[in-house]
């Protein structure tokens, strides 16, 4: 019934490819772009842009960079979070070397020097496969952290052995340190990770994310009807690493304001690994959806006990927030192994037909 | 394509009205938040102090009715010493907080920046960063009672019984933690070596080392140093103290910073390490403010702690220490300004012109717990001193009369690099509008 497709006949090629080819979805976007854009500005507390919905977009940015890897390009990665400090780290000298440099413009040039670590560590994945290559992704990830904390260029000889983000503004708007609202810090990230999010889902439905999915398929296969393997999958790493690269430096300038080495450890990859398998591999909402049951969950649940009029120790609190979120990803995982993309694709495939049962 | 964000608004939209109503939640005591961490890697640690933070207030409350007739309204919020909810709870709690509390270097270092313009004190005693100290940099900072540089100075001075020309020809070793915190002491105890002499050898101790030391230890063993420092924090306080009886290195030269004292990183090896010693601004012992919490608190089973013998420990009655400090700058402040209900700023103000002497001390029933200490507008650790403590296989005891930080060698790199932190987190606000007293 919301869903209905008759009448919504295709006629050309052109109109079956095109990104929307059911209606409600374009109207469906337009009703989330209007609230992320309008109706949540007006209502959100400082809280709420801090605690939720920045993280939320910043984390699943940094899923979808995974998932070009891993999803699309089947090549098993554990070094999210390295590559992400990679892009911070860059942007934070590119903001220290050129000071006068606009941020937007140091923030994509950043993700350039994670893209070529990627493609650095990516190099072993021409040669191993699985498991293997996720060893040595998992590589990367130590010696990054590892670069962080000894190369004292890197964080510019600080005494903190911190990185710190000074106030920078657009045309006299201030977007980082600690000046900046929040409602700017969250329309800024916003916009960037709409763009990029737009970007990608045309790169995956073009000529390169269809042969990311051929060598993910089969890689032997894929060669064999003439793909370029060391190009999809060198090209696979260079965007991943890009876009991962970007939510690092947004994660640090736009949100944290400042950075240890330390939070680009494992942790921080495996949660984005998490993000990436419960959203949805192979998906590009399924980031979002992943990074909401991951990100937003816990914070939501945390605030329950004051709301109910409880009064929880903060502590057992936060015991049983970690309880509930585990038994609700394991949850997911049995009722739907694909992930939560692939459950909304269910749910829409019943509304379409509904009110009938094949 | 997007049609996803259908169930994320759902889902978001309900975040959002729960995080609103949750703003409307009003105080009407002394709001003190806490930023803890119970849960999580550190928690061995973080716990009994804690507690002492906690049962402190409380004792106030069902004592004294709270400070100045005006109960404390004390308020934990859950870290697990995680950065991400570091930046969550300092936003939940700050709409009516008086101070910040952020218990991590990580998360101070997040949260400063923000105080200056949220105006809200952040209260880092015996960690924050060893620059804080200038008042005029960072007008909103504070970490009594003594400073990191403070602490290796006030070590090494132990070490070399007063003379630090004895010092000459010495190997130092500093083990320390290879994160920003353990790195603190660096820069002054490199400064010290050459003006006296001595040789330093720092030896790192990565994050995920800490319980499994034995290449440290190795190498420690090559280099036989005549005493060890140890910068430790968490499982790595236990895991070196059991490296250092297993390679019998002399535990009476092996020296640990107040963070490497808790008596549950010694209980496990007990008699073995007697002689360990650490760095301490109080000392534990049965003073009369303690039975004033054991019956206003923990008799009335309001406490959290297990069992009475938790009450004795070096970290606990730290926590209440920490405690004290905050108490005594709202009771400062609300004299001052006559009002009882204080605000951030006046807090704040409170905090500068905290001065609890040691007439003061003994009237809290505190006397001998922890040195006097007078902070002021460019001072805003104190640099009250500190004492050395020594295991003796059973509990911490003291061992040293109070030892002092040299202020006039400590103070000048405090203001350099203070004022490189102003430069890279340019415009710094520094002191702004607000009047020294």
């Amino acid at each position: 019934m919301f869903y209905r497709t008759s009448g919504q006949f295709k006629t050309t090629y052109e109109s079956d490819q095109a990104l929307f080819p059911i209606k409600q979805d374009m109207f469906l976007l337009v009703v989330i772009l209007a609230i992320m854009y309008a109706i949540f500005p007006m209502f959100a507390s400082e809280f709420t842009y801090k605690a939720l919905l920045v993280p939320v977009l910043i984390y699943s940015l940094a899923s979808l960079g995974l998932n070009i890897l891993t999803g699309y390009a089947g090549q098993l990665s554990l070094g999210t979070a390295g590559f992400m400090g990679v892009g911070a780290y860059a942007c934070y000298k590119i903001t220290t070397i050129f000071p006068e440099m606009n941020i937007i413009i140091a923030l994509f040039l950043s993700g350039f020097f994670s893209a070529a670590v990627g493609v650095a560590f990516g190099l072993p994945s021409l040669r191993i496969k699985g498991f293997y290559l996720a060893i040595a992704t998992l590589a990367s990830q130590f010696f990054l952290v590892w670069l962080f904390e000894k190369w004292a260029w890197l964080y510019n000889y600080n005494a903190s052995g911190a990185i710190e983000v000074r106030t920078m503004d657009i045309f006299g708007l201030v977007v980082t340190g600690p000046t900046a609202s929040p409602m700017v810090q969250y329309y800024f990230v916003l916009g960037i990770v709409s763009v990029v999010t737009f970007a990608m889902i045309n790169v995956t439905r073009g000529r390169y994310g269809r042969t990311w999915k051929a060598v993910r398929d089969m890689d032997i296969a894929a060669e064999l009807v003439g793909i370029n393997l060391m190009r999809a999958k060198l090209s696979a790493f260079a965007v991943s690493s890009y876009i991962v690269g970007i939510a690092g430096a947004l994660m640090v300038f736009f949100w944290k304001g400042a950075a240890e080495p330390n939070l680009f450890d494992i942790p921080m990859s495996f949660q984005i690994v998490f993000i990436a398998i419960i959203g949805g591999l192979g998906s590009v909402m399924g980031n979002f959806l992943g990074a909401i049951l991951i990100v937003a969950l816990p914070v939501v649940l945390g605030l329950l006990p004051e709301l109910l009029g409880l009064t929880i120790g903060s502590a057992t609190m936060e015991h049983v927030n970690v309880m509930v979120v585990g038994s609700l990803i394991i949850m997911f995982l049995i009722v739907e192994p694909h992930g939560l993309a692939r459950f909304w694709a269910l749910i829409r495939e019943k509304l379409i037909i509904w009110p009938f049962p094949h | 394509m997007k049609h996803f964000a259908n169930f994320s608004k759902v889902v978001a939209a309900g975040a959002l009205a729960v995080a609103m109503s949750s703003a409307a939640m009003a105080a009407d005591g002394l709001n003190f938040p806490n930023l803890t961490y119970r849960t999580g890697p550190f928690a061995g640690t973080g716990t009994p102090i804690m507690n002492g933070q906690r049962d402190y207030m409380l004792m106030l409350n069902e004592r004294d009715g709270g400070i100045g007739g005006v109960p404390v309204d004390y308020i934990e919020c859950e870290t697990g010493y995680n950065t991400n909810k570091g930046v969550e709870c300092y936003e939940k709690t700050k709409g009516d907080a008086l101070v910040t509390q952020p218990w991590s270097t990580g998360i101070t270092l997040q949260v400063m920046p923000r105080t200056n313009v949220d105006r809200i004190p952040i209260l880092a005693p015996g960690y924050g960063f060893s620059p804080m100290s200038d008042g005029n940099t960072f007008a909103w900072a504070f970490n009594p009672p003594v400073s990191y540089w403070d602490g290796a100075y006030m070590i090494l001075d132990y070490i070399a019984k007063g003379d630090m020309s004895s010092l000459k020809g010495k190997k130092i070793v500093l083990l320390h933690l290879d994160h920003p915190f353990g790195k603190e002491p660096i820069p002054l105890l490199q400064k010290l070596s050459e003006m006296h002499g001595f040789e330093l050898v720092p030896v790192p101790v990565g994050l995920k080392e800490m319980q499994n030391q034995s290449a440290q230890w190795l190498q420690i063993r090559r280099e036989r140093p005549d005493n060890v420092v140890m910068w430790g924090w968490g499982a790595m306080n236990a895991g070196a103290i059991t490296e250092a009886v297993k390679t019998r290195y002399p535990i009476e030269n092996f020296i640990g910073i107040w963070w490497s004292g808790s008596d549950a990183d010694l209980q496990n090896v007990g008699a073995k390490a007697k002689g360990y010693k650490s760095i301490s601004f109080n000392v534990p012992g049965n003073y009369p403010v303690m039975d004033d919490i054991r019956k206003h608190v923990v008799s009335k089973g309001k406490s959290h702690v297990k069992s009475d013998a938790d009450l004795d420990t070096v970290f606990y009655q730290r926590g209440i220490i920490l405690s004290l400090y905050l108490a005594e700058a709202a009771k400062t402040a609300q004299e001052h300004f006559g009002v009882k209900n204080i605000n951030p700023e006046q807090l704040r103000w409170g905090l500068e012109n905290l001065n609890i002497t040691e007439a003061r001390l003994e009237e809290l029933g505190m006397k001998g717990m922890t040195p006097p200490l007078q902070m002021g507008c460019d001072n805003h650790t104190g640099h009250a001193g500190a004492w050395m403590l020594e295991w003796n296989g059973e509990e911490f005891v003291r061992v040293s009369d109070m030892l002092k930080p040299d202020r006039e060698l400590i103070k000048p790199l405090e203001l350099e690099k203070a004022a490189e932190y102003a430069k890279n987190n340019a415009p710094w606000p520094g002191r702004g509008d607000l009047a020294c007293n």
